[in-house]
């Protein structure tokens, strides 16, 4: 017998070995044992749009009408070049981090 | 039209689908436990489990399933990892359950003696190349796919097929003839 031939005689007695198991319930228990669905995306994203809104207009009001806003600008707007720059870099900066962790965790 | 397994892991990433979740260890289940029972020396019950335990890991951890290689080369992995675990775990011999064994083939299909020799020819294999042999042999995989599964580098798994499948020729030489 030429060596193909072996080859070919080997590789199909093993694979007359990889006979096809019945599930016999094997899926079912797999189920079974699945941690309790989550919640659909749709819904969690409905409930944080819904937060986001609520919260948004709570610090609205308690706000006195956003007057805090205005405070803020003119605040800054106050503030040197120098002060401003720095300001700028270290959201920049923190912006970096948060955005390097959760590319980070993501291709974990 | 049947959904490619991307579509159903698609599903399970999406929305937590448990039905899509369930056709995909439908589809895999009989290739996951049949490699695992051989790498467990067919110890039918042990193998479940560790099946079942490769398809939980895999729920958990479907979100690193990148679509690369193929989804049943993925499972292999993790099926290959839980062995190993389990093994260090035990780190002790598990016997041959001839008896169930037999009963989950069909006798009519393949000569028994036959199945029994080539049954006793892979188990006297070292590990690394009766995983290798199994692998690419009887579940298809190429030399690459099976280096990723064992995560080894490609010239091992070369090797590991070429050595297991000679001795596997040398204990099987009567049958050849015949």
């Amino acid at each position: 017998m030429d060596e193909q031939l072996q080859e070919d005689w080997l590789d199909a007695r093993l694979r007359d070995e990889a006979a096809y198991l019945d599930d016999a319930g094997f899926t079912a228990t797999v189920v079974q044992r699945l941690p309790p669905k989550r919640a659909s995306s749709k819904f969690r994203a409905t409930v944080l749009i819904l937060v986001t809104i609520l919260g948004s207009a709570l610090a609205y009001v308690l706000s006195g009408g956003g007057q805090f806003i205005m405070e803020g600008i003119a605040r800054i707007g106050s503030l040197s070049l120098l002060s401003v720059g720095l300001l700028a870099l270290c959201s920049a900066l923190v912006a970096t981090a948060v955005a390097g962790a959760a590319a980070w965790s993501k291709a974990r | 039209m049947e959904l490619t397994d991307a579509d159903l892991v698609a599903r399970v990433l999406l929305d937590d689908d448990h039905h899509a979740f369930a056709e995909l260890v439908r589809r895999h289940q009989s290739t996951v436990r049949g490699l695992l029972r051989q790498l467990t020396r067919t110890d039918v019950a042990l193998a479940d489990d560790l099946a079942q335990e490769t398809f939980l890991r895999a729920y958990k951890h479907i979100r690193s399933f990148r679509g690369e290689a193929r989804f049943s080369t993925w499972l292999y992995r993790i099926a290959y990892n839980c062995f190993r675990e389990d093994a260090r775990r035990r780190k002790e011999l598990v016997g041959i359950d001839e008896a169930k064994w037999q009963a989950e083939h069909d006798p009519q299909t393949v000569d028994p003696a036959l199945r029994h020799d080539l049954m006793q020819a892979l188990q006297i294999l070292p590990l690394h190349e009766r995983s290798a042999v199994l692998l690419c042999c009887q579940n298809g995989l190429s030399h690459d796919e099976a280096a990723r599964v064992l995560d080894i580098p490609l010239g091992t798994v070369k090797t590991n097929v070429l050595r297991g499948r000679e001795k596997l020729k040398r204990a099987l030489a009567a049958w050849e003839s015949k």
